[in-house]
């Protein structure tokens, strides 16, 4: 049985509820002086956080973001920046034809040629030389034309050194000018429509994919391409090159590398040198072993030799063992290894027959079986076929193209490739740093990153603009600028080494030391808040 | 095919005015065991190789003998001459006599670097500290924390041994010490991997780290030096040597003991030898007796496997690849070896032979061999003095043997946390010549302290001062912060005596390094932080929250305070649950039906008129209860 209660309880400023309230005792209603004197407490409690503890948080914990352009950013990121376009001027000379004559060829070649394919990448500017040409565009090819009494049908050779094409046709009068036109068209499209192809592969799955909807990649050409360019390095303005001599014994301890370096690798870097830098170091390892995780030379009694298998290949480099760290300094390093037998393992050859293959990404290895004579040191006149094939691996390892057949052709198509991709990869870094710091709201930006954005952002509208009017070695040069700017901007090490901070180590230390502040404060404003309300109800 | 007209068309093409510069033959390789048996069943072994390259070829970085590694951070970072060791252990000066090398090829315990570098001051410590970020990558040693704190730039101890052009005063000596690293096995892997044999062939075939690394002391270094005729002689006639040596001292019958096996156990009953003389010897009792004269044992034994042939790299002719220090009435068997030669001394030398193995085998004989050892320059100790979290003091004792006076260098490199108090500084029955002193800063430098001391001959000389112990940051402590913190051995160069006496031959100066301490720092609690964060959270909340409350609550008497609502309501609870138990109860006694329990409704009007708050809400639930009962 419940007891009869002892008394009731009535709120503060509530009439008394029931008859029944004889045996309670009321607390006299407060002043309206003391509620307001409460009232303002409260406010000023709220004021001095609102004013001090809540500037002074944010200011001690807000981090320092700098300004970035993100819509240009986007811009480049999505490709909307750029329009990208690959005039190709061509002079023509000759020492036979009039002026005028070659001038009419020069435009009726270009008409033909861009008439072809409108909206396609490449776009050809023709031009007679003269004495007085003006030199502000860099000249993708010389044809140089020459007029022979007694050859009919036009014959055309492209010099190896050197961007010429040498052109010989027979007199102007048999031979027509419109016939001429029409083989100077079919020389340029073929010399130009694997670079072509290859530009297009590049851009594309890129965003500036726009561009290069006029051009039509086959399978096979798609499948070449590919070959060559996940073989090929990833760009940089250094690279480091490893000769490396290992022998399986004690011998041939000794090479003569410098003079077969000087006779048969220089030149070819040192055409390359307006692409990149080249650092050469060599080395001798002997004794050396093979890893253990590949079978090993297997001994074929047919041709009394030993073997290399195909699936060798690839783990034939003994990375525990042998020296091939990376050179100091930065760049990557192409190591280049030339592999000496042992004595009870000569004549080593592969399965699948050749001396020498190629690691991508990583180098290039040969197998040299040595003679008697060559037992102790290896001279310049032995060195000369494993040098060859080394400055064929080095070329198929910097992503050189394999037509056409100038080298100096080859050359300045690499770097227009060069360029478009530094472009595109400067552009998509800018993307992800963009999505990166948008993303992560408590990643810091120092200035610096800033900084290197606008670079990026000014190099690339250069180099965009280079490329539009054909001068590819600035073009080149400024993507190049823009792509390590943007690398650094991307890797800045404050933002990558973001404090561990996480919001469980914030809750801990939060909640101890502001709740019991915050609880009181809260339930006092919400009280005073609720009879505020109460009052004016009643009073209205 | 086209590619390779080409390349061979353009090296025509290109003019070359260099003639070929033909390699010169100065590239040279040499290694050199020497055995020494050491008193106490102790085996001393000391493997040195040594390379050379032409400067030449150095710097168009082709590379033979050196190896590429090393020689691409020398030339990264300016390093003209570079000494790196590993240490481990302490060689007993007392039983083994003075130290081998004098000493010049050892470090103290853990890791020493120091090296000469091209540069102004910023610059050198910029490339200092490549040097050592690199060196830490080759050797998987810890170099990368030899930071500013732990550098110094030696005045006195240390002088090039290199010949370094005279012009080229710009290189400076920076010296950095890491006395807590451990060597070990993944140091001696790169070490090897140096070597032009690598370890297959010659003697860096009976390199092996469970050897290594169970000896009583063992030192490696690498030491590279520029070597010319003179000090003016043109850059392309010198030569760049690099020497790796490895010096240890193993226990000859640790290091005997069996592989698959290797928990020390008596041998059985029947190999031991009793000591008839004792009364209680027995059929079952055994008393051995003590072992006389010399352990048999053999390289092949100690070292665990023979040396795989000869590294034929070198001078073939240079009859003594490996020396063995032994008296002249000790039997040797050698096997395996192209010849062999034994001094009047007892000294014998042997060469190896390409693809022979070779073994060395001393059988167990029982005269004694006079183990003549020499006595050590200097004996040196350092120890740490007081008690307590906040001061203490360094004690060093220095002892010449000798019946002439001496000259040292004494070098102390200390870390910042140690704050020496100089004007401690005192010295008995000595004195202090010369003094270098570079001073700590907290967290930016280490103090640098090197003394000129004279020790009267034959005495002993003894070292005092006090120093403070900084309390680190929470963040600086490592993960055993308890462990304490080491020091770095003191480092003691002797000084090469004026007057040289040709009998003695102790002409050049020799290096002896104390051992290194422990420093316990004062550490704190490391769960302080939230202690910290707890016991403010706890002032807080009574500080503010009762302040607090004084200022915004009404005071009213004890009967005058309203009921909470959550109570009332708890009491409402409390007083349904009786009722309906009040209920059943009556019920079950009663079977009469009574009436409909109607009043149910009967306090509704009440309720809807004040029933704004609680508190009269709870009123009427009151009245509506005692309806019922009524």
């Amino acid at each position: 049985m419940a007891e009869p209660l002892q008394g009731t309880v009535i709120d503060k400023d509530a009439t008394p509820a029931s008859e029944k309230a004889d045996a309670v005792s009321v607390a006299p209603p407060e002043s309206p002086g003391s509620v307001w004197t409460r009232r303002i407490i409260i406010l000023a409690f709220w004021a001095v956080v609102a004013t001090l503890g809540l500037p002074h948080w944010i200011w001690t914990t807000s981090i320092y973001r700098a300004e970035l352009p993100a819509e240009q950013m986007t811009r480049w990121s999505e490709g909307h920046a750029c329009d990208l376009k690959y005039p190709i001027h061509v002079a023509l000379e000759t020492g036979s034809l009039p002026l005028d004559q070659l001038k009419a060829i020069a435009e009726k070649t270009e008409n033909t040629l861009n008439l072809d394919n409108g909206q396609s990448l490449f776009s050809f500017q023709i031009s007679a030389l003269d004495d007085h040409h003006n030199a502000t565009h860099e000249r993708a090819l010389t044809a140089s034309m020459q007029q022979q009494s007694t050859s009919k049908a036009p014959s055309a050779n492209l010099l190896s050194m050197t961007p010429t094409l040498e052109l010989t046709h027979g007199p102007m009068d048999s031979i027509g000018t419109d016939n001429l036109v029409a083989f100077l068209v079919n020389e340029l499209q073929q010399i130009f429509k694997d670079e072509q192809a290859s530009i297009t592969y590049l851009l594309r799955h890129s965003p500036f994919h726009a561009a290069s909807k006029g051009f039509n990649l086959g399978t096979e050409a798609t499948k070449a391409i590919e070959k060559r360019t996940t073989r090929a390095f990833k760009y940089s303005s250094t690279y480091h090159v490893t000769f490396s001599l290992f022998a399986a014994s004690a011998s041939p301890s000794a090479w003569d590398i410098e003079e077969a370096l000087r006779q048969y690798i220089k030149p070819l870097l040192r055409q390359l040198s307006t692409v990149s830098d080249f650092q050469i170091d060599t080395q001798v390892q002997l004794f050396a072993s093979f890893s253990p995780s590949i079978a090993g030379p297997q001994y074929d009694e047919a041709t009394n030799s030993y073997k290399l298998l195909q699936s060798d290949l690839s783990g034939f480099i003994n990375a525990a063992e042998w020296p091939l760290s990376p050179s100091i300094g930065s760049g990557p390093t192409l190591n280049m290894v030339l592999y000496i037998p042992g004595p009870g393992q000569t004549p080593l050859l592969l399965e699948t027959g050749g001396n020498s293959w190629t690691i991508p990404q990583w180098g290039g290895v040969q197998i040299l079986n040595p003679s008697e004579k060559q037992a102790g040191r290896l001279t310049t006149s032995d060195l000369e076929p494993v040098m060859l094939t080394f400055a064929d691996q080095l070329i198929s390892l910097l992503g050189v193209p394999n037509s056409p057949p100038s080298l100096a052709m080859r050359i300045a198509s690499l770097k227009r490739e060069r360029a478009t991709s530094l472009i595109l990869s400067a552009s998509s870094t800018l993307g992800a740093l963009n999505r990166l710091t948008r993303k992560l709201e408590s990643i810091a930006i120092p200035p610096s990153v800033a900084t290197s954005v606008d670079e990026t952002i000014s190099h690339l509208e250069q180099a965009c603009s280079n490329l539009r009017e054909g001068r590819y070695q600035l073009a080149f040069e400024n993507a190049r600028t823009a792509e390590a700017e943007a690398e650094k901007a991307f890797f800045e090490p404050s933002m990558v080494g973001q404090v561990y901070f996480p919001d469980e180590h914030k809750v801990a230390v939060y909640v101890p030391l502001l709740g019991p502040m915050a609880v009181p404060m809260i339930m006092s404003a919400l009280k005073e808040l609720k009879s505020f309300r109460q009052a004016k109800v009643k009073t209205s | 095919m086209k590619l390779r007209d080409l390349l061979q068309l353009s090296s025509v093409l290109a003019l070359f005015t260099l003639s070929h510069a033909s390699s010169i033959p100065n590239q040279e390789y040499s290694e050199h065991l020497y055995l020494k048996p050491l008193a106490n069943d102790h085996l001393h072994a000391d493997f040195n190789f040594t390379a050379t390259t032409p400067v030449a070829d150095y710097d168009a970085q082709h590379f033979r003998y050196f190896p590429r590694s090393l020689a691409q951070i020398l030339q990264y970072t300016h390093t003209t001459e570079l000494h790196l060791r590993f240490a481990l252990g302490r060689w007993d000066e007392e039983q083994w006599g003075s130290r081998p090398r004098n000493g010049r090829r050892e470090g103290g315990t853990g890791v020493e670097l120091w090296a000469w570098i091209e540069g102004q001051s910023e610059e050198a410590d910029e490339r200092w500290s490549d040097l050592v970020n690199s060196l830490s990558g080759l050797f998987c040693a810890s170099l990368n924390f030899v930071d500013s704190t732990k550098t110094i730039r030696p005045v006195l101890s240390f002088e090039p041994e290199g010949t370094h052009p005279s012009g080229s005063g710009g290189s400076q000596l920076l010296h950095g010490m890491l006395p807590h690293e451990v060597v070990c096995t993944e140091n001696l892997t790169p070490f090897l991997k140096m070597l032009p044999c690598k370890g297959k062939a010659g003697i860096s075939s009976l390199l092996d780290g469970h050897k290594l690394f169970d000896a009583s002391w063992q030192s490696m270094a690498v030491d590279v030096r520029p070597v010319c005729p003179s000090t003016n002689s043109r850059k392309d006639e010198c030569v760049l040597e690099i020497q790796q040596t490895v010096s240890m001292a193993l226990s000859i019958p640790r290091s005997m003991r069996d592989r698959h096996n290797p928990i020390p156990r008596p041998p059985p009953i029947e190999e031991i030898e009793c000591d008839d003389s004792k009364v209680w010897n027995g059929h079952d009792t055994c008393y051995p007796k003590p072992s006389t004269g010399d352990l048999g044992w053999s390289l092949a034994k100690v070292f665990g496997r023979p040396i795989k042939g000869a590294c034929p790299l070198g001078d073939a002719d240079g009859a003594g690849d490996i020396s063995l220090d032994v008296p002249l009435e000790r039997t040797v068997e050698a096997q395996g070896s192209a010849s062999s030669e034994t001094e009047p001394s007892g000294l014998r030398k042997f060469s190896l032979q390409a693809a022979t193995d070779f073994d060395v085998v001393l059988p167990r004989q029982d005269t004694v061999s006079s183990s003549s050892s020499t006595h050590p320059p200097l004996y040196a100790s350092r120890q740490m003095t007081g008690y307590g979290q906040e001061r203490g003091g360094m004690h060093a004792t220095l002892r010449n043997p000798h019946p002439y006076p001496q000259k040292i260098v004494y070098l102390e490199s200390l870390p910042w946390y140690l704050k020496p108090y100089m004007h401690t500084l005192e010295i008995q029955h000595g004195n202090i010549e010369k003094m270098f002193y570079t001073p700590a800063l907290d967290r930016v430098r280490g103090t640098h302290l090197e003394l000129v001391i004279e020790i009267p001959a034959d005495s002993t000389v003894e070292l005092n001062y006090d120093f403070e112990k900084a309390i680190l940051r929470y963040t600086e402590y490592p993960p055993d912060a308890n462990r304490g913190f080491d020091v770095a051995p003191a480092v003691i160069r002797v000084l090469p005596r004026n007057v040289s006496d040709p009998a003695d031959g102790n002409n050049q100066d020799e290096y002896l390094r104390t051992t290194s301490l422990l420093l316990p720092l004062p550490t704190p609690d490391f769960s302080m932080p939230y202690n910290v964060i707890i016991l403010t959270s706890t002032v807080i909340a009574l500080g503010f929250g009762s302040i607090f409350n004084m200022l915004i609550r009404k005071f009213v008497l004890l009967e005058e305070v309203p009921a909470s609502p959550l109570k009332t309501k708890v009491t409402m609870l409390k007083e349904k649950i009786a009722a309906l138990l009040g209920k059943t109860s009556k019920k079950g006694s009663d079977t009469k039906p009574s009436e409909e329990p109607g009043p149910a409704a009967v306090i509704d009007p009440n309720a809807a008129l004040n029933g704004s708050t609680d508190g009269s809400a709870l009123t009427n639930g009151s009245a509506k209860l005692r309806n019922v009962k009524g």
